[in-house]
């Protein structure tokens, strides 16, 4: 025990580190952004629709494994290790995904401009463009965790289940690359174009209802002339539709309903993906803050 | 704005001008900031917003160029804006934030490490008063307690220069004494340079060391604030009610000289504490009453209102 004790003052000190550069600016607001999009430091009910949605995005994966540990050597396990392509992995979960995206991406940007944040956050390190690059890694990498991680660990999973897994590895060498690109395609069309329409509104409601009717609007109108006119290229009006395909496309073995190639599909994501950059340029490039 | 004891000049402003279309902002305006506390004075519309956001670099001049910390705005905005503090005039925090979240997260965006940026978010919400209130959300605050939130975003970096757009906007009486207090504390125990804009004199001459008046985007004065504590000279103007005589000869016995001016005596011939006591120590010995005491020579108001005409 001692017998000195001392009053400490909170005091105000001067910093004179080392500071970081723009690198770390742009990475902090995307990490802040999506951590707080996904309920961080928020009450457990911001917490709980992202976490459903994951495991939701994982289960198919989940269950394979399992039933091939559980039921190892059976031809249940045999035929629950072929009942999910990779390549159909992102589609069997696009409706996940979807709703990941559409309760993601209005959280990062409709706050800021609701609470005009613009002018606190472009008054210090972050520019215009640095906000715009720390968002769309905030809007990418988490949508990455559900469409890259769950088939990777499927993948992962089936190697180490395989009755020979260097066999496997030999077999399947290329499919971890399609699985990230096909997750990264996914990931990037669906974050971009969420948020150059998030971009348009401070209000969240109208971000989530706008981004819902051009995801599904020119998908029904595409699938009811492409049937009325028979003309199969009406369909590449499912935006929604578009990065899957492209994902699948990178598959051996592709297929479309209406054989289109994977080639027009990727040329479809990629416009919507520059569009949306552009219209994201357009938005914040006038922003002085 | 005068020497303070600073190498060179915090901000050098120089023939800047910004027009937005026809209206001009701006209007060839030269000032050279070297006082640690300056206030900018001038009505809405005036031009002190833009005129501070040029210093930022988040406003690009037309013509003429400034220079803030030694660095050109134009040129070097992004390190100006890593390194100075900027307090904006509006409401612009994030409701859904709480306040610690909001000051570690602009101090990791004004380049701390994170550790840092932590442990000084807890130094900077103490300084302004928010210990307490930290872990709440920014939307439960009163109007008092975000700006004195927005404070601590804009000092938790440990800027050289920190930047204040009418601090006091919206404040009711008591919240606006605080916030004053803690301006003119950042430049007196915090070391921190402070340009303030307001359109109220009395916030100015309260907080800072010297004042530029801004009309229609012109510098139309600019003056040191002397303050008893800060001036050295010691006359004063002094009303009494009673034998004036006797007290003017009071006063002279106590070695003091006094004259008429207008309607009031100047008295002189010490430091301000030694004029001051001359002055109780007379009107005791005449036995008058003091109507009205102030120093000599007019007020900030009356040379500013002399200045802009």
């Amino acid at each position: 025990m001692t017998t000195e004790a001392r009053i400490a003052d909170v005091a105000f000190s001067r910093y004179d580190g080392p500071r970081s550069g723009r690198l770390a600016a742009i990475w902090s607001l995307a990490r802040w952004s999506a951590l707080r999009a996904l309920g961080a430091r928020r009450s457990w009910k911001a917490k709980v629709i992202p976490v459903a949605l994951t495991l939701l995005a994982f289960s198919p994966a989940l269950v394979i494994l399992g039933i091939r540990a559980l039921f190892a050597g059976s031809t249940l396990a045999h035929d629950a290790s072929t009942a999910l392509p990779y390549s159909d992995y992102t589609s069997a979960i696009s409706v996940v995904i979807l709703v990941y995206s559409v309760i993601l991406i209005p959280e990062l940007v409709c706050p800021d401009r609701r609470d005009r944040t613009l002018s606190l956050y472009f008054s210090t390190a972050i520019g215009p463009s640095d906000y715009v690059i720390g968002k769309i890694l905030a809007a990418v990498l988490p949508l990455c965790a559900l469409t890259l991680l769950p088939p990777l660990l499927l993948y992962v999973g089936n190697v180490l289940f395989a009755v020979h897994p260097v066999g496997y590895l030999e077999n399947h060498l290329a499919d971890p690359l399609r699985i990230i690109g096909g997750g990264l395609t996914i990931a990037v069309t669906y974050g971009l174009v969420g948020l150059a329409i998030s971009s348009l509104t401070s209000r969240r409601a109208f971000a989530v209802g706008g981004y819902l009717a051009f995801l599904a609007i020119p998908t029904i109108i595409g699938g009811v002339l492409a049937h009325a006119l028979n003309e199969r290229y009406l369909r590449l009006l499912a935006f929604a539709a578009a990065p899957q395909q492209t994902s699948r496309g990178l598959y051996p073995g592709y297929t479309d309903r209406g054989n289109i190639s994977a080639w027009v599909w990727a040329s479809v994501s990629v416009e919507l993906i520059v569009v949306a950059i552009a219209v994201l340029a357009i938005r914040y490039g006038r922003d002085e803050g | 704005m005068s020497q303070n004891g600073e190498t060179g000049p915090l901000i050098d402003v120089e023939g800047v001008v910004k027009r937005y279309g026809s209206v001009v902002a701006l209007d060839g305006v030269t000032a050279r900031f070297t006082d640690r506390a300056v206030g900018l004075l001038g009505a809405n519309g005036a031009g002190k917003s833009t005129l501070m956001r040029s210093m930022l670099g988040l406003i690009r001049p037309d013509e003429g160029q400034i220079s803030v910390l030694g660095m050109n705005a134009t040129e070097r905005s992004w390190e100006i804006r890593r390194q100075l503090g900027y307090m904006p005039e509006h409401d612009s925090l994030p409701m859904g934030m709480t306040a610690r979240d909001l000051v570690v997260h602009l101090g990791e965006l004004r380049g701390l490490p994170r550790r840092v940026a932590v442990l000084r978010a807890s130094e900077v919400l103490f300084q302004v008063g928010l210990e307490e209130e930290r872990s709440r959300l920014i939307r439960t605050f009163s109007v008092g307690m975000k700006q004195r939130t927005n404070l601590a975003q804009a000092i938790v970096h440990s800027p050289r220069l920190v930047i204040l757009d009418e601090p006091t906007n919206g404040l009711d009486p008591a919240g606006r004494d605080e916030m004053l207090a803690l301006v003119r504390r950042l430049s007196s125990e915090l070391d921190i340079a402070v340009v303030m804009s307001s359109h109220v004199l009395e916030d100015v001459a309260r907080t800072c060391d010297s004042v530029l008046v801004l009309r229609e985007g012109r510098v139309v004065a600019t003056r040191r604030i002397e303050s008893p504590d800060r001036d050295g000279h010691g006359d004063v103007e002094v009303q009494v009610t009673g034998d004036v005589e006797a007290f003017a000869a009071a006063v002279r016995r106590l070695g003091l000289a006094i004259r008429p001016s207008g309607e009031r005596l100047l008295v002189s011939g010490g430091d301000r504490s030694a004029v001051l006591r001359g002055v109780r120590d007379a009107a005791c010995d005449a036995g008058v009453g003091v109507h009205e005491l102030r120093p000599a020579g007019p007020t900030l108001e009356e040379s500013l209102i002399g200045a802009i005409g």
